[in-house]
């Protein structure tokens, strides 16, 4: 394979049965990766049970039925990788599975590892422990009970709480307000025979993306691929795209007290704008300049100026054209940042934008799209994310995009842009103490 | 231009080394056809560093916890403006930490590499401190240590580390306390600027595709500052045994959290070092790791999930490993783990478990080559434990069971201490 200069291409190889192929080509790696996604829509009845789908596989197969059997055999791959789980794009759950593994340039007898390693993620993907017409019963409830743990476990992670809390108060009555993992009401419900039946509709009926990048020969990936088609599919579901447009009539505030140090605020916008429209890239750089880095008004004036926080940032939902603004800052001072933060909000609005602002948001764009290309697992998300959304252009194409946007376009997108909801983690007095 | 150029054949990649008249040494790895390139310009000086003589004076000090985390908030700021603000212009993304031994400014870009660069050599050297801009920053890292007052995983660490621990600074929280940073003056932050940000105790440490040539001139015309003399650090004298065993707080947490650890009171460095953390992590994969009977024995048994973790952190100064992760009876599983790691002092690694983990650590190895940012951040890291990254493959190569076996009984057989974390 002769050098692509950092280039990094996609080749559509087939679409057979609801599952499209790509081969991602891009030669500088010295792993090669397998990653297969699932979609399903993202409904409050079937996120428990596609979020437990990947940790019941993960468990064990037919021919490795116990995680230490399927570790060990990993182990001896030099450390290969096979393992899954789930993630929400817009109202789309995903269930994801991959598989990774070293170049057989660098074993030590030139093994070929690829075969191997695929044998072993379509092992746990088609072969999981069965009893019953359902999974087999201890690894389901271990795995409930973990699920659900989880589900708890959210509480910990102050700052992501905070966000969830916020999307979920944002969003409510939206599919979008549904956790990826579901809720434990919704796990309580799962049983091994309605779990595994839902699996069947996942490998039988869910439209799927599979991607292959790294050293491979042509050859190995027509098996892999002829192999993945062999067990053959049902009707094929149709996915739904979401909503991005909603009227606001009134902001919606919620507070919460919690015995923490830190308060956490976070505020909810909606920008009416859908990831295929072409004020995509407008509001990627408005949301850069807001709030994307250290440059950004966010950062400068709650931060620098004011020293109110440590981080004061924002971020987009693209499928869902949302705008989240996140500040850990001390109670007292929730009303000041709110001021603050919604201060350069208005800002952006009247076109109070310099050119240092726009120039340094478009080039910390243009190089986030070149480095993406220097990790096998952000190339593969660039372009689910295209795929999921029908857009043709590659990493060039939207750099080119970014490059295009004018203050104008921005300040345009701004208008469109509202608050929706408030969301503060109120600390309650607390004073740490160790026993 | 004087420079040495290593190949490392298995792995496909050449190392270029090169002095700097001053003292400094300087690190390139070229990695063809990456867009990023990835530049650090690190001291050995850290949180642990709280003792030291002042360069050019007699007089020892002991400063405020924290200070060398605020130093690296300070560096940023300079007379002209703040230095995230020129890299932004420019296209590039900087940042820094500083963890328990080290202090690491840094920056990627995909262009413009030689302006970025020569920004990140010049204002490390430039520290601009003000009253007022000293005392604005406590306002933004008292925000910072608040955040981690509230995250779990960091307290349920730093708790075990001060059961671990009697003396040694490895304990402190590395952006120190409310109390202490409020201590901290632009006097004793120039104090530690000039003893530690000294040529000798630093590195430079460039990856990316780029000419060994460019990236040594570059260094060549940017560094002016000279070398102030071989740095002494004091570290107290730190005892065999434990300073508590058991460690409990209450956070706001769905279940209980648990960190267990073992302190290695051998300190070793260089080559020797990477032997050792390397035959440590083989141990503990054998031990505690997924494919271990024990990790499925207390995943079945729904004494641990998939939250559970560990670690080995062996440096010049301070050595311990660690496991933990979520569990609903951090007592009854501590015990457990605690009897299988003192047996395994006993009883050592399989022939079969040694080579099948050592081969999943190869395998490992070459992957981390995949990143930019990890190959910058793993040579630094080795340069400041007298040891270089690329000689990982040849440890591999030399690792054998006997010394493995020996390594086991001098760490394992020590007595475990105990963090948890309990919900509110």
């Amino acid at each position: 394979m002769g050098s692509l200069a950092g280039k990094t291409m996609v080749e559509k190889l087939t679409e057979k049965q609801g599952i499209q192929f790509y081969r991602l080509k891009s030669d500088k790696f010295n792993t090669t990766r397998v990653d297969i996604f699932f979609v399903d829509d993202l409904e409050k009845e079937r996120a428990s049970g596609n979020a437990i789908l990947p940790s019941i596989l993960k468990r064990g197969c037919g021919k490795y039925p116990s995680i230490t059997e399927l570790e060990r055999k990993l182990e001896e791959l030099y450390g290969a990788d096979v393992g899954g789980g789930t993630l929400k794009k817009g109202e789309a759950h995903l269930i994801g599975f991959r598989m990774s593994h070293i170049s057989d340039r660098y074993t030590f007898n030139n093994t070929r590892l690829f075969d191997e390693c695929c044998n072993l993620l379509m092992c746990i993907l088609e072969s999981p422990l069965t009893e019953d017409n359902g999974f087999k019963k201890s690894v389901f409830t271990k795995e409930r009970d973990n699920l659900i743990n989880y589900i708890r476990s959210r509480i910990n992670n102050k700052i992501h709480f905070s966000l969830y809390r916020c999307i979920e108060e944002m969003c409510h009555g939206e599919p979008f307000a549904i956790p990826e993992e579901g809720t434990e009401e919704d796990a309580l419900l799962l049983t091994p025979q309605n779990t595994f039946a839902q699996y069947k509709e996942m490998i039988q009926s869910y439209p799927a993306y599979v991607y292959i990048s790294g050293e491979v020969d042509d050859t190995s990936i027509q098996n892999f691929i002829d192999n993945f088609l062999k067990a053959g599919r049902g009707d094929i579901k149709s996915i739904k795209t979401p909503d991005v447009k909603k009227e606001i009539s009134e902001v919606k505030r919620v507070e919460e007290g919690m015995e923490v140090n830190q308060g956490k605020l976070c505020l909810g916008f909606r920008t009416q704008i859908d990831p295929c429209s072409p004020d995509y890239y407008p509001l990627v750089v408005y949301n850069g300049i807001l709030g994307g880095d250290t440059h950004s008004k966010l950062f400068q004036n709650v931060r620098e100026k004011a020293s109110l926080a440590y981080y004061a940032q924002s971020v987009l939902e693209k499928y869902k054209g949302l705008m989240i603004v996140m500040s850990g800052i001390e109670a007292e001072n929730r009303q000041k940042a709110e001021e603050i933060i919604l201060k350069q909000v208005e800002d952006m609005r009247k076109g109070n934008i310099t050119k240092d602002e726009i120039d340094a948001t478009k080039k910390s764009l243009e190089t986030g799209m070149k480095a993406m290309q220097d990790s096998q697992g952000a190339i593969v998300d660039f372009f689910l994310s295209q795929h999921l959304t029908n857009c043709a252009d590659d990493f060039e194409s939207t750099a080119e995009k970014f490059r295009q946007v004018t203050i104008d376009d921005v300040v345009r997108v701004a208008q469109n842009i509202q608050l929706d909801a408030v969301y503060f983690l109120k600390p309650k007095n607390f004073k740490e103490g160790i026993a | 231009m004087n420079y040495r150029t290593l190949n490392f054949e298995k792995i496909g990649e050449t190392l270029y080394e090169y002095e700097h008249g001053s003292g400094l040494k300087v690190f390139f790895v070229k990695k063809p056809g990456y867009n990023k390139k990835t530049a650090m310009f690190g001291t050995n000086y850290g949180s642990i560093d709280n003792t030291f003589k002042v360069q050019g004076s007699d007089k020892e000090i002991v400063v405020p916890d924290g200070i060398a985390h605020f130093l690296e908030h300070k560096l940023f700021e300079q007379e002209d403006g703040n230095m995230l603000d020129k890299f932004s212009k420019l296209g590039a993304s900087p940042n820094a930490y500083t963890s328990f031994n080290q202090t690491v400014y840094y920056f990627s870009c995909t262009d413009l590499f030689e302006e970025n660069f020569s920004m990140l050599l010049d204002y490390v050297q430039n520290p601009w401190l003000t009253d007022e801009n000293v005392e604005k920053e406590k306002g933004i890292i008292g925000q910072e240590i608040r955040m981690y007052e509230d995250n779990p995983n960091w307290r349920v660490f730093f708790n075990l580390l001060d059961c671990l621990y009697v003396n040694h600074p490895v304990k402190l929280d590395i952006a120190g306390t409310i109390e202490s940073i409020s201590k901290i003056t632009k006097e004793l932050l120039y104090d530690c600027y000039h003893t530690f940000y000294t040529p000798s105790n630093m590195v430079v440490v460039v990856v990316g595709d780029l000419i060994p040539e460019d990236v040594f001139s570059i260094v060549e015309n940017m560094i002016k500052f000279k070398d102030r003399g071989k740095v002494e650090k004091k570290y107290p004298e730190e005892p065999a045994h434990l300073n508590k065993e058991y460690n409990e707080q209450k956070l706001v947490v769905s279940m209980p959290l648990f960190y267990l650890g073992v302190k290695d009171n051998v300190r070793v460095s260089g080559f020797e070092l990477l032997k050792r953390r390397t035959a440590l992590s083989i141990v503990l994969n054998d031990i505690l790791g997924r494919s271990s009977e024990l990790y499925n024995k207390l995943y079945n048994d729904g004494l641990i999930n998939d939250t559970f973790r560990f670690e080995v952190s062996l440096d010049k100064a301070y050595g311990f490993v660690a496991c933990g992760g979520q569990s609903p009876d951090p007592k009854k599983t501590a015990q457990v783990i605690s009897g299988a790691l003192n047996e395994a002092a006993v009883k050592g690694i399989s022939e079969e478990a040694f080579s099948r983990i050592l081969k999943a650590y190869q395998g490992m190895y070459v992957r981390n080559f995949n990143s930019v940012d990890n190959i910058a951040r793993e040579l630094t890291d080795a340069y400041f434990n007298d040891a270089s990254y690329f000689d990982l493959g040849h440890v591999y190569e030399k690792l054998d069971i006997s010394y493995t076996n020996k390594v086991i009984s001098e760490v394992l057989s020590n007595q475990t201490a105990l963090s948890v974390i309990n919900p509110q």
